[in-house]
């Protein structure tokens, strides 16, 4: 293609003190949390009751309904309680301080796409990039039909976050697995590594190992933000868009997030499901940036401790990357299978700005990377009838919104539009429900 | 410890703000008002005061007495004064800025909403005001070093088919007849190389804006010079760097701040060669303001994976 259209070009500072630091474990700890909603499906059905006695990987939760996952301890030692969390459930275990690994965790047997599928499932593997979408619902497309791309995503393009670069520069060996399942059981034939440029070591050692794997590309990505998103990553690397109407899978293309890939191809050689994972923690207050190896369902409190404190008192922390995280007020909420960081933010940076009036300068439509008008959606959460408020919704297509935050971080006048957005859909589905 | 803040995301900012935004504005206007003190004298600072207390002061009382939130502070009304008063020239007495820039905040703007929700161009809207309410406001005043019997401007003399223009140079340093802040073009580009550095504006705006005036000119009466004179003369470049720019009232997108640009050129071109006044560029983003909701509308682009607005 000769002429590309630039689908963003908002650069945001990449923060990234941890590229070069290595992912250490942490010491365990005492207790962890695991909720039943750590993927994007159904919640999972814990199958322990109070007082039973649990190892790491050990079944404790089983799918249950849509695009759901299982989940597994992630620490060896007693269910205390299985206590009501959001929506949901989530079991609660004590540790016994053994770290005792079950005597089920052993490599699965796989000898074609079925059996290959249903360990995939049974591993507990989510996207890790944020979306925590199960990673057997993203391969089983191929029982639709031909999964011919590939799509390795090591964009990264939050702020802060380097799990990801982590893993490249410290895994490539698994990495080089999961694309060769990928090639035996979905006959996959074209992999892209899509990488962002401020990672030239991911890119340079990656580029290296698959030199004479013909199959696979390691493709530099300009840092502008979200690079890492569905539509920019497939954009980027194939020129193809997923039009309204259509699946990612329906262009014979699958996306995965290069960590999650690294489990499966760790899952497959050691039978060990998703029960850590290398969590960034970084931020103003934090007395040095690290890269933790953590079991999934530990406190974000104790994991600033084990990073070393704090070292001014942090005014707000914040669960995933500072473009789409979450903000945490309870130092016991548990770090779920998706969050790639904890943040831990000084006062002064985490003073929220008062919003003021807009003065329609267009920053956040030319941020937009979905090239949408967030103006609009604003404007449709001011308005009074519910009528009018659901016509410019769906004119403006305030689904399309990915929610990246792009369009709030330029706003000159401070406005909270992503979160007008995210209510903007919600609104839209309880009117449409009502109707 | 203290109580941990709950927000939604984003939780880093681009540090953008609207006051550092009109900041940058009233820096790119420095030079051009520097310019007109020494071109026009202290009368022309006298004007900008004026329209600027004017301004401020009538946005504080209207807050006051409508018991609204104080907005003066956002520095939009000194903008607003500081571009109405540069669109004077120092025929002007000083209480027909201060009333001129009473109307331009009050009614163009405050009555509206306040900022951002304006239609109109509130300097511009405030200058046609004076236009027809105040006969001083048409034409301009001379330069303090020229000595010149008549004080009409280059456009005027051009309209009028008077043959001893000012030099090409002398047009470009702004010492010819015309508003205080309209003649010194070197200053004017000083200020937009500012704002496009600090990406306040589009660089395309003002170019397409003077280019289709410049082209069309040139295609018309085929003559290079007068086409010269045409975007040197008048308001334009005043116009299309501060006003065709403003953000409150012309499109969102980029392609729709392009059809913008074109259209105040055009019109701009219409109203000086084909009718008899000799000044066009108020008017001209006056019609385009209008327009704009419309061009917003046509030029939407279509959602990455949405259907066609």
């Amino acid at each position: 293609m000769i002429f590309k259209r630039k689908l963003s070009n908002l650069e945001l500072p990449h923060d990234k003190a941890t590229t070069n630091v290595a992912s250490v474990p942490i010491a365990p700890p005492s207790e962890v949390l695991l909720p039943m909603t750590m993927h994007s499906g159904s919640p999972a059905e814990p199958v322990v009751n109070v007082g039973d006695h649990v190892c790491i990987g050990q079944l404790i939760a089983r799918e249950e309904g849509r695009n759901s996952s299982p989940v597994h301890a992630t620490i060896s030692g007693t269910v205390t309680a299985i206590e009501p969390y959001g929506n949901a459930k989530a079991i609660r275990i004590q540790s016994d301080g053994k770290m005792e690994v079950s005597p089920d965790v052993r490599p699965p047997e796989v000898h074609d796409l079925d059996s290959f599928l249903a360990s995939v499932r049974e591993s507990g593997i989510v996207g890790l990039g944020g979306a925590a979408f199960p990673v057997w619902a993203k391969l089983d497309a191929v029982r639709r039909g031909p999964v011919k791309t590939v799509l390795i995503n090591g964009a990264e393009c939050e702020p802060y976050l380097t799990g990801d670069n982590r893993t490249m520069v410290e895994h490539s060996d698994l990495i080089v697995k999961g694309i060769d399942l990928l090639k035996t059981y979905l006959k996959s034939e074209k992999f892209i590594i899509g990488i962002e440029k401020n990672k030239p070591e991911a890119i340079a050692h990656l580029t290296e190992v698959f030199s004479n794997d013909p199959a696979v590309e390691v493709l530099p990505l300009d840092c502008t933000y979200p690079q890492g998103a569905k539509q920019m990553l497939l954009y980027n690397a194939t020129g193809k868009v997923v039009e309204a109407g259509q699946r990612l899978a329906s262009l014979e293309v699958i996306i995965i997030n290069v960590t999650s890939l690294a489990k499966v191809a760790k899952f497959m050689e050691t039978g060990m499901p998703l029960v850590d994972r290398c969590v960034t923690v970084d931020g103003s207050a934090v007395k040095e940036p690290k890269n933790l190896v953590v079991p999934v369902g530990t406190s974000v409190g104790y994991i600033l401790e084990q990073a070393g404190g704090l070292k001014e008192e942090a005014g707000k922390i914040v669960m995933g990357g500072p473009m789409m995280g979450h903000t945490v007020t309870d130092l016991k909420e548990p770090i779920v299978k998706a969050t790639g960081g904890i943040l831990a933010f000084n006062e002064k940076d985490a003073k929220v700005l008062e919003p003021t009036a807009c003065i329609h300068c267009g920053r956040c439509v030319n941020a937009c990377p979905m090239g949408l008008n967030p103006v609009a959606f604003s404007k449709a959460m001011e308005m009074e009838d519910d009528e009018a408020r659901f016509e410019l919704l769906t004119r403006e297509q305030v689904k399309v919104c990915i929610e990246c935050g792009a369009c709030s971080y330029v706003c000159p006048a401070h406005r909270q539009l992503v979160k007008h957005n995210i209510d903007g859909k919600g609104f839209l589905r309880k009117y449409q429900a009502a109707k | 410890m203290n109580a941990l803040i709950s927000s939604p995301a984003p939780h880093i900012h681009s540090g953008a703000s609207g006051q550092r935004i009109m900041l940058d504005v009233i820096l790119a206007l420095l030079p051009v008002s520097i310019a007109s003190v020494i071109l026009f004298g202290l009368n022309a600072l006298w004007v900008l005061v004026s329209c600027i207390l004017g301004a401020v002061v009538s946005e504080f009382l209207f807050n006051l007495i409508a018991k609204k939130k104080q907005t003066i502070g956002d520095l939009s009304a000194v903008v607003t004064g500081l571009l109405l008063g540069l669109n004077l020239s120092t025929n002007v007495p000083l209480w027909q800025c201060v009333i001129g820039s009473a109307f331009s905040i009050v009614v163009v703007k405050c009555l509206f909403g306040g900022l951002g929700h304006n239609f109109a161009n509130p300097a511009i809207t405030g200058r046609v005001f004076m236009l027809l309410a105040f006969s001083s406001v048409a034409g301009g005043a001379m330069p303090v070093m020229v000595d010149a019997v008549s004080s009409a401007t280059p456009l005027e003399q051009i309209a009028a088919g008077v043959t001893e223009l000012p030099s090409l140079l002398d047009m470009f340093l702004g010492i010819r007849g015309g508003a205080v802040g309209e003649t010194c073009i070197l200053a004017l580009l000083l200020g937009y190389v500012y704002l496009v550095c600090r990406k306040v504006i589009s660089w395309y705006v003002p170019a397409i804006f003077v280019g289709s005036v410049f082209v069309l000119f040139l295609a018309f009466t085929g003559d290079f010079t007068i086409a010269l004179y045409e975007i040197l003369g008048g308001g334009l470049f005043l116009g299309a760097i501060f006003m065709a720019t403003d953000y409150v009232t012309t499109p969102l997108n980029n392609r729709g701040k392009m059809v913008f640009a074109l259209g105040c050129g055009i019109i701009t071109f219409v109203i000086r060669h084909f009718f008899s006044y000799p000044e066009g560029v108020s008017f001209s983003i006056l019609f385009m303001n209008i327009l704009s909701p419309l061009v917003e509308t046509w030029t939407a682009k279509k959602p990455l994976g949405g259907v066609k607005r």
